[in-house]
């Protein structure tokens, strides 16, 4: 490992000048730290991300991508002795002060995790529990939004004769994109993406790929990912941290042709990590 | 270095004839002794496992042949009379079973919401720094003897709702319809009112604890994924840690009732013992197990002897109704769910 060498000799971020025209900032993610107790997890990360683009962050494990996701919707908040200092805006909105009400910026933001997490409740309840909770809608209404995610995450066909049905029953892939639709029929304006396919089988995989695909035009995309492949077919940004510093951020066709930074090449090339 | 049983293989492997004949003898030799020990192990852990089946068999059937004089002279009338005469032998066990089935349902009223409220509180919205002094002062709770929440009960907090619970519940009661002969009669302090709180206190741990401890198994991905889409606590709690946890809350709440229709000491020192069954929660009455805590010593007759044994194994019955009733239902709900 030629790590510590490099970090002398390189800047800390290489930002590459990047063509922004025609693209929304969406969230942005200033001057960000983050602490677990005394340990410091994140080191001024500064960000944006962009609307109707798909954004990976990508690392070694323990690195604070993960860390990073679950600022966006204050998921951290749930744990005691964690905290975040810094500015990350939503649409300009705060999310990091006190007065936001975590709630309704997690309807906003919404979240898919690594491992699938069905519910304990029908396939049908799975994603009406989401959208009851901040709509009063009619039984027909609610039928057409249930539908509609479902058709969104690509699991109608296989379900639409079982909707009674456990959420637990499916499939581990079906049940990662029952867990997809969930998240969509909320309506949220971004969604967070934490390894969601690290638990699933290749084929699962290709399918909630081009969910995500499918996905950009309306939302705002973030995805965590092991995956170099994967970061490279469906994201449009990648950002490359390491030990709790962004060392790098571009658009993804540059990062994986011609990175800025040795340590963002090591990693890529499977040089570490 | 290799483990030392594969070195052993190779060896054997390449030795051969006469010395690898010689190393097999000594190997089977060895298991052998191992043989001997596995076996000698598998019928200590069986007959363990026997033991239990044969004293619960047995005292099934003592509590059958020594009740059997008491159900061959009232026959099913036992069961349908509130009678309790010693003098002229006249024995039935209505009383007893409405009074423990009473104390028991108050109990469980009072005990199961509060007991999931303190451990929603526990797992869910307690600061860190005060998850483990209230969680040990509850397993003190659950620790206390039975004898010293009789004392307090009696000399305490009997007392105490005599003088203020009780004429408050009168007063207000008294006008409603059906709720003034539930608590009609005197204030007594002591009766099925007072028993059911006790052990209503006495079940809270168990109840408390062990719903602690299956809310606390709820993976946390699953909690993040409902608040990720927005809940509050309140509705995480209601739609997700409920559900999942069912079946384990249940089987705390099984726990907490047989405790609560076996507990003798503490009820019979605060339910009054008296053989009568009345609509009243204020008047004194009787339970299974304090029938027989309080007059197995007078019982001269032999049909007084039979008539308590009966009541044994009455209660025997209903526990295990009881538990067979929380089986059944967690096998619908696992068969639901999978």
């Amino acid at each position: 490992m030629n790590l510590a060498t490099a970090t002398t000799t390189v800047p800390a971020v290489a930002h590459a000048p990047i063509d922004t025209a025609g693209l929304t900032e969406r969230i942005s993610i200033r001057g960000l730290n983050f602490y677990y107790g005394d340990h410091r997890a994140l080191k001024d990360i500064t960000l944006p991300l962009y609307a109707s683009q798909v954004t990976a962050f990508i690392g070694p494990s323990g690195c604070g991508k993960s860390t990073l996701l679950r600022i966006l919707n204050r998921m951290y908040d749930l744990y005691p002795n964690q905290r975040a200092e810094g500015h990350v805006t939503l649409d300009g909105e705060d999310i990091l002060s006190p007065k936001q009400d975590v709630n309704l910026l997690r309807a906003r933001i919404g979240m898919v995790f690594q491992k699938p997490t069905p519910f304990p409740m029908s396939i049908y309840e799975n994603i009406a529990f989401g959208i009851r909770l901040y709509e009063k809608l009619s039984r027909h209404e609610l039928d057409e939004r249930v539908e509609s995610a479902l058709r969104r995450a690509a699991l109608w066909d296989e379900v639409k004769d079982k909707l009674g049905a456990n959420g637990l029953s499916l499939s581990g892939g079906q049940q990662q994109r029952l867990c997809i639709a969930r998240t969509v029929a909320v309506r949220p304006e971004v969604i967070l993406f934490d390894e969601p396919c690290s638990a699933l089988d290749p084929i699962s995989t290709a399918k909630i790929e081009e969910l995500i695909d499918a996905l950009k035009a309306e939302y705002t995309i973030v995805i965590v990912t092991h995956n170099m492949q994967q970061a490279a077919r469906v994201s449009d940004f990648t950002a490359f941290m390491y030990l709790g510093e962004l060392i790098e951020f571009d658009t993804t066709s540059k990062m994986f042709t011609a990175p800025g930074d040795r340590r963002t090449q090591d990693y890529i090339t499977g040089r570490f990590g | 270095m290799q483990p030392a049983g594969r070195r052993d293989v190779v060896d054997l492997a390449l030795q051969g004839g006469a010395a690898a004949a010689g190393e097999a003898a000594s190997r089977s030799k060895a298991l052998a002794r191992l043989q001997f020990g596995d076996a000698a192990f598998r019928h200590l852990t069986r007959a363990a496992a026997f033991g239990v089946l044969v004293i619960l068999g047995g005292v099934m059937v003592a509590l059958v042949l020594g009740s059997l004089p008491a159900l061959r002279q009232f026959g099913f009338g036992f069961l349908t009379s509130q009678r309790w005469n010693p003098v002229t032998e006249n024995f039935g066990a209505l009383a007893p079973i409405y009074g423990t089935l009473v104390t028991s349902a108050i109990a469980m009223l009072i005990a199961v919401p509060i007991g999931i409220l303190i451990a929603v509180f526990l797992t869910e919205l307690c600061p860190q720094w005060l998850r483990r002094p209230v969680g040990i002062a509850i397993e003190l709770l659950a620790g206390i003897p039975s004898i010293i929440y009789g004392i307090w009960g009696l000399f305490i907090f009997a007392p105490f709702l005599q003088e203020t619970v009780q004429p408050f519940l009168i007063s207000v009661f008294g006008e409603v319809p059906v709720l003034s002969s539930l608590f009609a009669g005197p204030p007594y302090g002591i009766g099925m009112l007072t028993a059911g709180l006790i052990l209503a206190i006495m079940v809270l741990p168990f109840i408390t604890s062990i719903s602690r401890d299956v809310f606390e198994a709820v993976p946390p991905v699953l909690k993040e994924a409902a608040y990720g889409v927005g809940c509050t606590t309140w509705e995480v709690v209601r739609h997700v840690v409920l559900p999942y946890t069912r079946v384990g809350v249940i089987g705390g709440v099984m726990l907490g009732l047989g405790r609560a229709l076996g507990e003798t000491m503490a009820v019979t020192f605060v339910i009054g013992n008296a053989h009568k069954v009345s609509a009243s929660l204020l008047a004194p009455g009787t339970t299974i197990s304090s029938a027989i805590a309080n007059e197995f010593t007078e019982a001269v007759g032999d049909l007084y002897t039979s008539s308590l044994i009966a009541l044994g194994l009455i209660l025997f019955v209903i526990t295990f109704i009881v538990l067979a009733a929380a089986r059944y239902m967690l096998l619908r709900i696992n068969r639901r769910i999978g």
